[in-house]
């Protein structure tokens, strides 16, 4: 039977489901990224103090922490499948498209883990001024938004083929950069009082546009695993 | 909504069928035609690519050249929805080692979209002789256990197509007698493609498919 609306949200939704049960059994990325967080905030508080004044190096410094205790486990999303052998059994029951839209559902849930103890650690350990909370709250959503598609589906992309390691952290580079160009300048922004509007629409267009070249593409990935 | 038995029957086509690792051709230009319900047989010396056969009629490959066609109820499925009308088990099929026997089976029929996963995982692990054994993790199996899931898996969505690549590897003598069995009765209600050379389980076949160079047709 052709892949019904409705069947294609419940594949989408036991993916989710499955992700989320493995990731609480193996702590196979939450455990690092948190780890990574918590060291490296604590370890830049005690070298260089609190640094209420500085914003600019504080925003910079906030994206710089949640994209690497994030991307260990973004970019072994479908590394994992590989390696462990169970990208078969994916393909049996679910389309690509499906099953890409339930890891990227994950994956967006696991950076919103992240922030909610990142980012409160943050501000406490760097001494960063009370954040204007609606701003923040709105470049952080759609700064993971873009995150999580551009780091899925150039997870997706590499995930068939040899030195995956080095091919994400090359591909990712150019797909990511802009997002943490405009999520690092609007939380200077929002810290500074000047209005957020324009990296609100930057991150918003380019979270659209990765999401839509990543329904044109899951489909044609993946047919001589 | 599963493709499930009792539909108009299902055929599987290889028209000029070819594939390449790199230069090398595993086989080329295979061509066949079978209407289910029945048993097939796909035989041939290693390397000469069973695997790779079934693989591309599960439409998780795709051909060099040429293509297989697989209709059921009249209409020809595309490669795509292909996992949604067959039950695949071969040994390139691993499961999830963190979740249970169970929680694999009930995730896999959850993301078809069939009801009561958990219900249906039960009946299948019962069909294989692994009730008892929901709830240990896929890790803790045995080989010949991880093998009777992967025909549990197989059957899960009751589909009008079974590929089953060396089905009775890692089983024991009673597992091999009772896949006989199972596969004879199967063959009776479904089209059954087995990628083997035992000599039990190739003896229950109609049909084969020889590949390396004595051609398809049927048994000698």
């Amino acid at each position: 039977m052709p892949a019904s609306g409705s069947s294609s949200g419940r594949a989408v939704w036991a993916i989710l489901r499955k992700e989320c049960r493995s990731e609480w059994r193996t702590r196979y990325g939450l455990n690092a990224a948190l780890l990574f967080a918590v060291t490296s905030l604590a370890s830049t508080s005690f070298a260089v103090g609190r640094m209420s004044d500085r914003t600019d190096v504080l925003a910079a410094l906030l994206w710089v922490v949640l994209l690497f205790a994030a991307l260990a486990s973004l970019a072994h999303t479908f590394v994992r499948e590989t390696e462990g052998h169970t990208m078969t059994l994916l393909r049996l029951v679910a389309t690509p498209t499906s099953i890409a839209l339930g890891k990227l559902l994950f994956n967006l849930l696991f950076l919103i883990s992240i922030e909610l103890v990142t980012v409160p650690l943050f501000l406490i350990f760097m001494g960063a001024p009370a954040p204007r909370w609606g701003p923040l709250l709105a470049i952080l959503g759609l700064g993971s938004l873009a995150l999580g598609a551009g780091a899925t589906l150039v997870a997706a992309i590499i995930a068939q083929t040899r030195g995956r390691g080095a091919l994400f952290a090359g591909v990712s580079f150019p797909v990511l950069l802009p997002i943490l160009a405009a999520a690092v300048s609007g939380t200077r922004a929002q810290w500074s009082g000047a209005p957020v509007t324009a990296e609100l629409r930057l991150l918003a267009a380019y979270a659209v546009a990765l999401l839509a070249a990543s329904l044109l593409l899951y489909d044609h990935l993946w047919e001589d695993a | 909504m599963s493709a499930a038995l009792g539909d108009e029957g299902v055929t599987v086509e290889a028209r000029a069928l070819t594939h390449r690792y790199g230069h090398r051709a595993v086989f080329e230009r295979l061509s066949f035609s079978f209407r289910g319900p029945g048993i097939v047989a796909v035989r041939g010396p290693n390397g000469s690519g069973k695997s790779t056969l079934l693989r591309l009629l599960a439409g998780l490959l795709r051909p060099s050249s040429g293509e297989s066609a697989l209709t059921a109820g009249g209409r020809t499925i595309p490669p795509r929805e292909r996992h949604r009308w067959i039950g695949y088990a071969a040994p390139d099929l691993a499961f999830y080692p963190e979740l249970t026997a169970l929680e694999n089976l009930s995730f896999a029929a959850e993301a078809r979209g069939l009801s009561s996963p958990a219900k249906r995982g039960r009946e299948r692990l019962r069909k294989v002789g692994l009730e008892g054994r929901e709830n240990e993790r896929a890790d803790a199996l045995s080989s010949g256990m991880a093998q009777r899931l992967r025909l549990a898996f197989a059957l899960l969505d009751d589909p009008p197509l079974l590929l089953l690549d060396e089905p009775g590897s890692h089983l024991d003598d009673e597992g091999r007698r009772s896949l006989a069995s199972w596969i004879g009765d199967e063959g009776s209600r479904r089209l059954v493609m087995i990628a083997t050379n035992d000599e039990r389980e190739g003896a229950l076949a109609g049909q084969r498919v020889e590949l390396g160079s004595r051609g398809v047709g049927d048994p000698a």
